[in-house]
């Protein structure tokens, strides 16, 4: 049996507490203990990408990092990314241009691509490719993700605001 | 897949980091980015008792340059190196490289020290480093010592790193005005693992190339630089009739050896293929 | 997975054959070695820690002979499990010939890794083979107090099943 850890983080905004086992992974520790499902589980290796979670500003891999190297660090899921309303041109985006079919790749895509939009506004349809070589997806085939993501890269470069789905 | 069970440890500094390691010895692995550890460890591909985290070692972390060396601590990330400035202007291969690494959720963890200790064939920095004519500063409970990065990979996964000591740090000589750079590699997709790569540094003197470090990586067990090629071109002018030349001395002297995705002649042939797009870019 | 070579020692064909057969030196030579047991004149059981790149994995196998020529040849089938890791299966034919100054040892291994070390381990699985080879023979020549010459390297060859 070896000795749990107490640890305590900031989580979407919001200070949490925990006793863990080390060996538990931040995306387990996240969907299991505090019952977020956004980030979702794939291969457990790195490579999918369907656990992409923020840590400390950064996209990483929920299943590569451990919840007790979370102790002290800021913590941003989906769920909480929403709330704050700073995915929403990326989130309007993909709805209209059917970026999402089944989902599963769908919060680790939209995580990645914001570190795209924050680091290299500049990006062009390759570009993107490349940046989310590392998100899986098996429904959509990438290219209506690849049209979501350059419709906000222009939409910001313009100055301009994404036009929602539906009406207010 | 989980991990099994194992106790964690995060050290304070270098000296506990050390006493840490001689303290558990087999039974522990350290940790930084975790990236190769963790995925390891998921599959169950290891199973140590304990983990001893080196995150918080400041003596492991920065970029600086120091007298006419730029200082790369083993914790640095491939993210900061991407981003580095300090890299841009005093290594540039570095900056070209790093994109190259798996994925940005990878990058943002993964460290310059955990890719140089693990010494993956087909990891990009260790060819980089033997490019750059690094310098490995090692540290353990017998002291600090200095390899050569020539001297530092020696056979498949495996450095000159003894179970007891931590890389430290990299030094690599700053970039002259008259150096120029290649990186080269090619994967399936997009942060596959390499098929090929090569990380190439030449240094001219009135147009005549001074010296050539041609590190191929992803070709062999360890990162190999074609030294008959790397003669050749010295002291010459570079042509398109010269690169032919270097190309074919290349893929004479490097034995190649075989993978999962490319056969030994394959991996012959595209290390030319590489070697002559880094020449024609370094040409002028 | 297979793997040939030619791997001169610097001793007499007799000196390598006990060699060869005696778990003491086996002991001393298969790298990772634990523990190693003659279970017969015909099988031998070990208990092997493969350290490769990031992997540690603790294998336990038996080895069985067959064909057995002293002084000459014999064939063996192995077969090991790693536990979660995956596992090995595999035969080889070693064959013991004079040479001056010593002898050559001769070896043909099919062996097929299974599992997750099958699976993730397959893109350097023929490099680590190679590799734990070259370091059984050099720490083997050790044993038998004369010297390495390597001949000629390894030959391996990838099937992708």
């Amino acid at each position: 049996m070896k000795h749990k850890k107490q640890i305590t983080m900031m989580l979407n905004g919001k200070q949490i507490s925990a006793d863990i086992e080390p060996r538990r992974h931040l995306v387990d520790f996240l969907r299991e203990d505090l019952g977020l499902k956004g980030p979702h589980l794939g291969c457990e290796q790195g490579a999918c990408g369907a656990c992409t979670v923020r840590v400390n500003g950064q996209i990483v891999r929920g299943c590569l990092y451990l919840a007790v190297q979370a102790d002290g660090a800021t913590i941003e899921t989906v769920e909480g990314l929403t709330e704050q309303g700073v995915l929403s041109d990326l989130q309007e985006a993909f709805l209209r241009h059917n970026a999402l079919q089944c989902g599963f790749c769908t919060s680790g895509m939209l995580l990645a691509a914001a570190e795209l939009i924050e680091h290299q506004p500049k990006s062009n349809r390759e570009q993107i490719r490349q940046w989310i070589s590392g998100n899986y997806c098996r429904c959509t085939g990438y290219h209506s993700i690849v049209n979501a993501i350059m419709e906000v890269l222009e939409a910001r470069a313009d100055g301009r605001k994404v036009k929602p789905v539906t009406a207010a | 897949m989980k991990a099994a069970a194992f106790d964690y440890v995060k050290a304070k500094n270098l000296v506990e980091a050390i006493a840490l390691l001689s303290e558990h010895g087999e039974d522990a692995r350290l940790i930084a980015g975790g990236q190769t550890l963790l995925a390891t460890l998921n599959l169950r591909l290891s199973e140590p008792s304990i983990l001893i985290d080196i995150t918080a070692v400041s003596e492991l972390k920065g970029i600086s340059v120091q007298g006419n060396m730029l200082r790369i601590g083993a914790l640095v990330t491939h993210t900061e190196i991407e981003g580095s400035d300090l890299i841009a202007q005093h290594a540039p291969l570095l900056t070209e490289a790093a994109p190259h690494i798996a994925h940005r959720a990878i990058r943002n963890l993964g460290t310059w020290g955990g890719s140089l200790a693990y010494g993956d064939p087909a990891a990009e920095w260790p060819a980089c480093s033997l490019a750059l004519d690094a310098i490995m500063v090692i540290q353990g409970p017998g002291g600090i010592r200095k390899v050569s990065a020539n001297d530092f990979f020696i056979d498949l996964y495996t450095t000159t790193l003894q179970a007891d000591e931590i890389l430290v740090a990299s030094e690599i000589p700053l970039a002259s005005s008259n150096q120029s750079h290649s990186f080269q590699e090619l994967a399936r997709r997009h942060g596959d693992y390499a098929a090929v790569g090569l990380a190439a540094v030449i240094r001219k003197e009135k147009g005549k190339v001074q010296t050539c470090r041609l590190a191929f990586f992803s070709v062999a067990a360890i990162p190999t630089m074609a030294t008959k090629a790397q003669a050749f071109l010295e002291g010459k002018s570079i042509d398109a009739a010269l690169i032919q030349q270097a190309v074919k001395l290349a893929r004479e002297e490097i034995e190649t050896l075989a993978d999962i995705t490319n056969s030994q002649e394959t991996k012959t042939h595209l290390l030319g293929v590489l070697l002559e797009r880094a020449l024609t870019k370094m040409m002028p | 997975m297979e793997l040939n070579g030619e791997q001169f020692i610097a001793a007499p064909v007799s000196k390598v054959w006990l060699g060869l057969n005696d778990v003491t030196v086996l002991h001393a030579s298969i790298p990772g070695c634990e523990e190693i047991e003659r279970i017969s004149e015909e099988e031998v059981r070990a208990k092997v820690m493969f350290k490769i790149g990031p992997v540690r994995a603790r294998f336990s196998g038996r080895l069985v002979l067959s064909d057995i020529v002293p002084n000459a040849s014999c064939s063996m089938a192995f077969e090991g499990s790693g536990g979660a890791a995956g596992f090995a299966k595999g035969k080889a034919k070693v064959e013991l010939i004079g040479a001056e100054g010593g002898s050559l040892v001769r070896y043909s291994t099919e062996a097929s890794i299974g599992g997750k070390l099958g699976q993730i381990g397959g893109r350097l699985i023929s490099a680590s083979a190679k590799k734990i080879a070259d370091d059984f023979f050099l720490a083997f020549a050790k044993e038998l107090g004369g010297d390495l010459n390597i001949v000629s390297d390894a030959k391996l060859e990838d099937k992708l099943e």
